[in-house]
């Protein structure tokens, strides 16, 4: 699958934006060119939708700078009842390193056009896409999977998950063959 | 294959990182099929629960933020009830019924010569019947029996009020020859234990004891304030700590909490605990507990570099005051002595300035340093009077006394309001990230302090580290101002189950903190967030509720055409200038706002009709009261069981009568004396002159009976919903 977004010349790095419809600028190229060219996204929130997201953007500032660490950024957007992948996150931020990813922030105008763009990526996934996703684990298409290999896949493909987030995922849906009935699982976990 | 790939990609650095992505997918696409829908699906799944997790710490966020608003609201409607009633003592005409009623209430709730309450305290006459199963302590104490203590009371024993009181005798007389700050060294290679808040959580206290060992001559251990309230086993943990104390004085270090106070504790439940588990004696024990309370020493001090207290302090908190204030005397109220002085006072103030009483608005605003401000200027102007008044007259003994007196008066006064205002500070302030000192205008009491005033503070004693409790921390503890500042906090699962864990600290001859945290129960299934969230927004809904009024009014200055309907912006601002509770509006607006709005407004007239309580069945009681009673329900009891100085439960129908004229000024309301008269005819049923003060309240529906039971298990002073009654609610 070729990458969606056109790699453009390096755009702006964090800096803030105008609301609405931020203007193109040229910025010198810097060492790491990132993926998405946040400044030709068009930011289209209502104003009742930007204090929305304001409001949820202060309560991860917990350092009282009106600004946010680049590794929070994922969890403000699903927060906000998005569901990107970690790597779209890095996308947005040009792939920076670890450090970076620790210690760099962002302001609330830069980060409107990052939700924008993962708002408008046609990656929604609704009650069906989970099951068929599940549906492939079920190797004898009787509604069931096996735990187990649920773990193992889980852990080992995709964005890993660690063990302890898997038990957590997992407590409780297990039968006493170790089977997991997912269209159940499904509406249980959906229904939160 | 794919080297030729590789090889034809152009030099052009900016462009590698998306054309090997490219690559790497299109080689991922030849896969079979299988596997490719396999990493799909394992994304997918794993995309889902990353913002489950997201979505479930924002609720949890939530929650917390809602439950400690609220407590730290409580607080300061507590505080504003000391003020309160400091301003009545202040201002009330000499000839007023309510006057008499607060001498009452001041007087009765006092400490009282020693002789007298030798007598009054006197245990030996109470007869421990064979039939007692619990532990039996003879005096001086051993280790044995101490050990016998701490397992019986896991076993749910109760210990027998002979045998309370003969201990907490002892603990009085050890307690009265301790000085104001403890000093003690970690000399060699002993540890010192330090433990923050415990709140009655007994299964804390023995977790930690099991963790680390029972305080010894080997273990010493520092306990830092609020061993009581909200918690089933206050009295316990008291019992366990005081016992440990005489065991080994030099080694067992109690420092007072703004809950060690018997005020506070008629609001946040212990004192109902007491009553409940000794019906014939716990008002003795609660008195002299009060003695006890007022004997605590204030801080501890280790290796001369750690300081340990447990609120925090203030720009103006100076250890050489705090050591030097008689602290049993220091408190907002008065001894007889300083009573009868006063009076001359409160004549002369009443003539001087007519208008007795603020509006409601000036009380609720007001810090308690506004207090003190006023009672300075009132002092220094009688003093002025007095003085003149000597020049004309021609001079009677009664004359000098009274002036005597006055001047005296005048320098006990500025001296107590300071001694008041360092212990004050000590107990109740919380650190901040800005610099600077600002009243705690949350609590009502104390001070936030800055990074800059600990420096300041540490460089000026000598000191390298704070280390204090009073906050409840998510880990059980937190740094901040540099790590210079450590809050400990050990109560876990403080606001409900899974909420937090709780910590204590390990000190040796480095000085350096060591931390071990813990949590009481096993841990609970990430779903119960959920429910914990349902439960935080019912409390909260309760809340707006009692704000009905004040809010109607709010969204009518909004809402300038009449319309019914307000704008989401709007509503949320409206909203928390009302409530004042800092939590986020706009995000759990979804949830407390369920009647559909129409293009972005709220119709609030409908918001409210679903909020709305049960109401009792007393209808010829208006409205409004009804949501005045039920917003200051706590203060209500509070004040009530203030005038029940005997802890009875009951009050006199004339109290009564005195005490509801004092509420309808404080709470603003409109009420006739008839209305008073009715209101005490319906509650006193039976015609016995008394009024049950729990059947008033539930009277009202101002508490209901199984959280009444509840109530030592109680956040929300004495009305918390009850959380286990949620487990089976399929509504959640």
């Amino acid at each position: 699958m070729a990458p969606k977004k056109d790699p453009k010349a390096p755009a702006k790095k964090a800096e803030p934006a105008p609301a609405p419809a931020p203007a193109p600028e040229p910025a010198p190229a810097p060492a790491a060119a990132p993926a998405v060219d946040l400044s030709a996204v068009k930011v289209e929130f209502s104003a009742d939708q930007i204090e929305d997201y304001r409001e949820a953007f202060g309560l991860f500032d917990r350092v009282g700078d009106n600004k946010v660490a680049y590794n929070q950024l994922a969890d403000i957007m699903r927060a906000l009842g998005q569901n990107p992948t970690n790597k779209d996150v890095t996308k947005l931020l040009g792939n920076p390193s670890a450090d970076d990813m620790a210690n760099k922030r962002v302001e609330f105008e830069a980060f409107l056009p990052m939700l924008q763009t993962i708002i408008n990526s046609p990656n929604k996934a609704g009650f069906e896409d989970y099951v068929e996703g599940l549906r492939v684990f079920d190797k004898e298409g009787n509604g069931t999977v096996m735990g187990a290999e649920l773990r193992i896949v889980l852990s080992t493909l995709g964005e890993k998950m660690t063990e302890a987030e898997i038990d957590a995922l997992m407590a409780g849906q297990e039968d006493e063959n170790g089977c997991v009935n997912y269209e159940a699982f499904v509406k249980h976990i959906m229904s939160v | 294959m794919l080297h030729s790939e590789f090889s034809r990609i152009p030099d052009h650095s900016s462009d590698t990182v998306a054309l090997v992505q490219s690559l790497l997918d299109q080689v991922q696409s030849r896969l079979p099929c299988g596997s490719q829908h396999t990493i799909k699906a394992a994304v997918l799944i794993q995309r889902w629960y990353r913002q489950y997790v997201a979505r479930t710490e924002m609720r949890r966020r939530c929650t917390w933020h809602i439950f400690q608003s609220i407590e730290y609201s409580g607080e300061q409607a507590q505080i504003k009830l000391y003020n309160f009633l400091g301003y009545l003592m202040d201002n009330f005409t000499p000839s007023s019924n309510e006057r008499k009623l607060i001498s009452h209430i001041f007087r009765e709730n006092d400490v009282c010569r020693d002789a007298e309450w030798e007598r009054y305290f006197c245990y030996k006459n109470i007869e421990v019947p064979e039939i007692y199963s619990g532990p039996h302590l003879t005096f001086p104490l051993t280790v044995e029996q101490a050990m016998g203590l701490v397992e019986a009371f896991r076993n749910k024993k109760q210990l027998h009020s002979r045998y309370i009181l003969q201990l907490l005798l002892e603990t009085w007389k050890l307690l009265r020859k301790l000085p104001n700050i403890n000093r003690i060294s970690t000399c060699q290679s002993k540890e010192i234990t330090i433990c923050g808040d415990l709140h009655g959580q007994l299964e804390d206290l023995l977790l930690i004891f099991y963790k680390n060992g029972m305080p010894s001559l080997e273990k010493p251990y520092v306990f830092n304030g609020d061993f009581v309230d909200r918690g089933h086993d206050s009295i316990e943990i008291l019992i366990i700590l005081f016992a440990f104390l005489l065991l080994y004085p030099s080694n067992v270090y109690l420092n007072r909490g703004n809950h060690e106070d018997h005020i506070v504790n008629l609001r946040y439940g212990f004192t109902k605990e007491v009553l409940t588990k000794y019906k014939m004696h716990g008002k003795r024990i609660l008195k002299l507990l009060q003695k006890i309370f007022s004997w605590l020493p204030l801080a501890t001090v280790i290796d001369q570099r750690v300081l340990v207290i447990h609120g925090g302090i203030s720009d103006s908190t100076d250890l050489g005051i705090i050591a030097r204030v008689d602290r049993h005397k220091v408190s907002r109220t008065w001894s007889d002595e300083e009573w009868s002085n006063s009076k001359f006072l409160q004549r002369r103030a009443s003539m001087t300035y007519p208008k007795p009483f603020g509006t409601r608005s000036n009380f609720q605003n007001r810090s308690l340093q506004d207090f003190s401000d006023r009672i300075r200027e009132k002092v220094e102007d009688e003093v002025e009077l007095c003085r003149r008044r000597t020049l004309h007259l021609e001079e009677q003994n009664q004359n000098d006394e009274n002036e005597q007196c006055v001047s005296i008066q005048s320098v006990n006064s500025d001296n107590a309001k300071e001694e008041w205002k360092q212990i004050l500070d000590l107990l109740w302030s919380d650190p901040m990230v800005q610099d600077g000192c600002i009243p705690n205008e949350v609590r009502g009491g104390g001070c936030y302090w800055g990074p800059d005033v600990t420096e300041y503070f540490l460089n000026r004693h000598n000191l390298q580290l704070l280390i204090r409790s009073h906050e409840c921390k998510q880990e059980g503890y937190e740094f901040c101002h540099n790590r210079k500042v450590l809050t400990l906090f050990s109560a876990s699962n403080y606001y409900d189950v899974g909420s937090n864990r709780g910590a204590y600290v390990k000190l040796g001859p480095d000085l350096v903190p060591y931390m071990v945290q813990y949590q009481a129960t096993s841990m609970t299934r990430e779903l119960t967030v959920r429910q914990r969230f349902r439960s935080a927004l019912k409390v909260l809904r309760e809340q707006l509720f009692a704000h009905k009024s004040d809010l109607l009014s709010t969204f009518r200055v909004y809402d300038t055409e009449n319309t019914g309907l307000i704008n989401l912006s709007d509503w949320a601002e409206a909203v928390e200038s009302v409530m004042h509770l800092g939590l986020p509006w706009r995000m759990l607006r979804s949830q407390l706002v369920t009647c559909k709005s129409s293009e972005g407004m709220i119709s609030y007239y409908e918001w409210f009709n679903e909020l709305t309580i049960k109401k009792p069945q007393t209808d010829h009681i208006d409205e409004g009261l009804i949501e005045t009673l039920y917003r200051h329900r706590s203060t209500i009891e509070t004040i009530f069981r203030i005038v029940d100085t005997d802890n009875s439960g009951f009050i006199t129908i004339e109290d009564f009568r005195q005490t509801w004229k004092l509420l309808s000024i404080y709470l603003k309301m409109e009420i006739t004396d008839e209305a008073i008269s009715d209101l005490a005819v319906t509650i006193d049923s039976n015609n016995d002159g008394c009024i049950d003060i729990d059947e008033f309240m539930e009277a009202f529906r101002l508490t209901d009976k199984k959280s009444r039971l509840e109530r030592g298990r109680s956040m929300f002073m004495g009305t918390a919903t009850d959380l286990t009654k949620l487990e089976g609610d399929p509504n959640i």
